[in-house]
């Protein structure tokens, strides 16, 4: 079985420089690819043209996944007609919490207009589909199915029913690669619901986000709400981002830690909404600047 | 001459079809023990054909592997193409070896490469501490037997004629 085959034939003179030096140039290339890549921007539009190119394959790799959701999709007339009832009852209490919502928002404009500031509580939106191809376990990213062509740009805050799902980090022309909140790579800042404390929240992995260099005497409870904050420009202000679970003293040190579980479904779910935050609405100029100043409240000391 | 337009278009769609697989979605606890069906397939035509190069083939696939991955550019490819060159430059003394024994002798060759990615993860300040990340090294030897001897089951027929 392992003899050599026929063709087997050794060219009597190669052509081309040998295996060793293709080898050394080939990987060569790769490190000054790798160098450019972390240091720069400048090899954003070659990654943006392959990742087009390669759109074919990532579809066809996703086709197992799409079957096997139509095929949960199929569901019994029975279990159909209780979730409608379900989302009925729901529907009716959202109704009613949202008329509640609309005085709660038109007070809220005119005290803002009261303190001359811009903000606006209706942001836009724009539904996206998560194009969900787990790739790399160490890796907190989604796709999406929208891209330039839609308007998205990088930075922008990406969010789900229920919280801060994380921001886009790469755009294609009809894809774009959303980096989540827990990815070790990420940080938000973030607001303490209760005090109105500013910190900010780094990805954390399977343990969810991490609150580092708090103060040791800072007022934050287990149970605490974190919203997103305005701070820095790119999130918008207000939408839930986690709950402490965890408060850490570490002995010997001046900081404590908090962990925190996020609010948005990170690893369900079908669709994310793509928010246009403010700064970048208004073209981030001086509006953007007094935003943030009016965004700050007097935090505790 | 058409035995080695098949033999091109055989290496094409078993590396395209090594790129689907290892983006097909798994659930959690498999997707970390994924072996590395890129390197396999790769090492698997460095190994047994020597008329066409891998080379330049492994690098452009690591180069696809960067931009699907979203990775620094040339990670993979710095990665499949000392994976390739390793195994081309020993084809001599692994083409003699019973499968038992290759399937042993290419252990270092994959972890060489999860090494890489591991080093290049750190380099660029990634998180690089799971130890889950050798799992590959394993769920690929496992494979290499099963990998190996399909290919050849497939290649035989056109070799009769």
């Amino acid at each position: 079985m392992n003899t050599l085959p026929e063709s087997y034939r050794r060219p009597l003179f190669p052509r081309g420089p040998g295996l060793g030096l293709r080898t050394a140039l080939l990987a060569l290339i790769s490190l000054a690819l790798i160098f450019n890549d972390t240091r720069g921007d400048s090899l954003r539009n070659v990654r943006s043209t392959l990742s087009f190119m390669l759109t074919p394959l990532v579809w066809v790799a996703s086709l197992p996944g799409h079957v096997l959701s139509a095929a949960e999709n199929l569901d019994t007339r029975e279990t159909l007609e209780r979730e409608n009832r379900e989302l009925r009852q729901k529907q009716l209490l959202l109704e009613t919490r949202l008329q509640k919502m609309n005085a709660l928002e038109a007070e809220n404009r005119r005290i803002r207009e009261l303190l001359a500031s811009a903000a606006r509580i209706e942001d836009e939106v724009l539904i996206a589909e998560i194009v969900a191809i787990s790739q790399d376990p160490y890796r907190s990213q989604i796709t999406l199915n929208k891209g330039t062509r839609d308007a998205v740009y990088r930075g922008q805050a990406v969010v789900d029913a229920s919280g801060v799902l994380g921001q886009i980090v790469d755009t294609g022309h009809q894809r774009s690669r959303a980096l989540l909140i827990t990815d070790p790579n990420h940080g938000i800042p973030v607001e303490v619901n209760r005090t109105g404390m500013q910190t900010i929240a780094i990805g954390a992995g399977e343990l969810g986000l991490r609150l580092p260099f708090l103060p040791s005497n800072a007022d934050i409870q287990v149970g605490d709400l974190l919203v997103s904050s305005a701070l820095g420009g790119r999130f918008p202000a207000g939408y839930p981002v986690g709950t402490v679970y965890e408060l850490k003293h570490l002995a010997g040190e001046h900081f404590m830690e908090a962990y925190a579980s996020p609010a948005a479904r990170l690893n369900q779910g079908r669709q994310a909404l793509l928010v246009w935050s403010e700064s970048y609405l208004v073209g981030g100029d001086v509006d953007g600047a007094a935003d943030e100043e009016a965004a700050t409240p007097p935090s505790a000391p | 001459m058409t035995s080695t337009r098949n033999l091109l278009l055989g290496f094409t769609a078993s590396l395209l079809l090594a790129i689907v697989f290892q983006l097909v979605r798994l659930p959690d606890i498999l997707a970390a023990a994924r072996p590395l069906w890129v390197p396999l397939v790769l090492a698997y035509w460095a190994l047994r054909e020597s008329r066409i190069s891998t080379l330049l083939p492994a690098f452009v696939a690591g180069i696809a592997l960067d931009v699907l991955f979203g990775s620094p550019l040339g990670q993979h490819a710095l990665g499949l193409v000392i994976v390739v060159y390793i195994v081309e430059r020993l084809r001599g003394i692994f083409i003699l070896f019973p499968l038992w024994q290759a399937t042993f002798a290419l252990i270092p060759a994959w972890a060489l490469y999860s090494f890489l990615m591991f080093w290049v993860d750190g380099a660029t300040r990634h998180q690089a501490d799971a130890w889950l990340r050798w799992l590959p090294v394993l769920s690929t030897t496992l494979f290499w037997p099963l990998l190996f001897s399909v290919m050849e089951a497939l290649r035989q027929p056109p070799e009769d004629e």
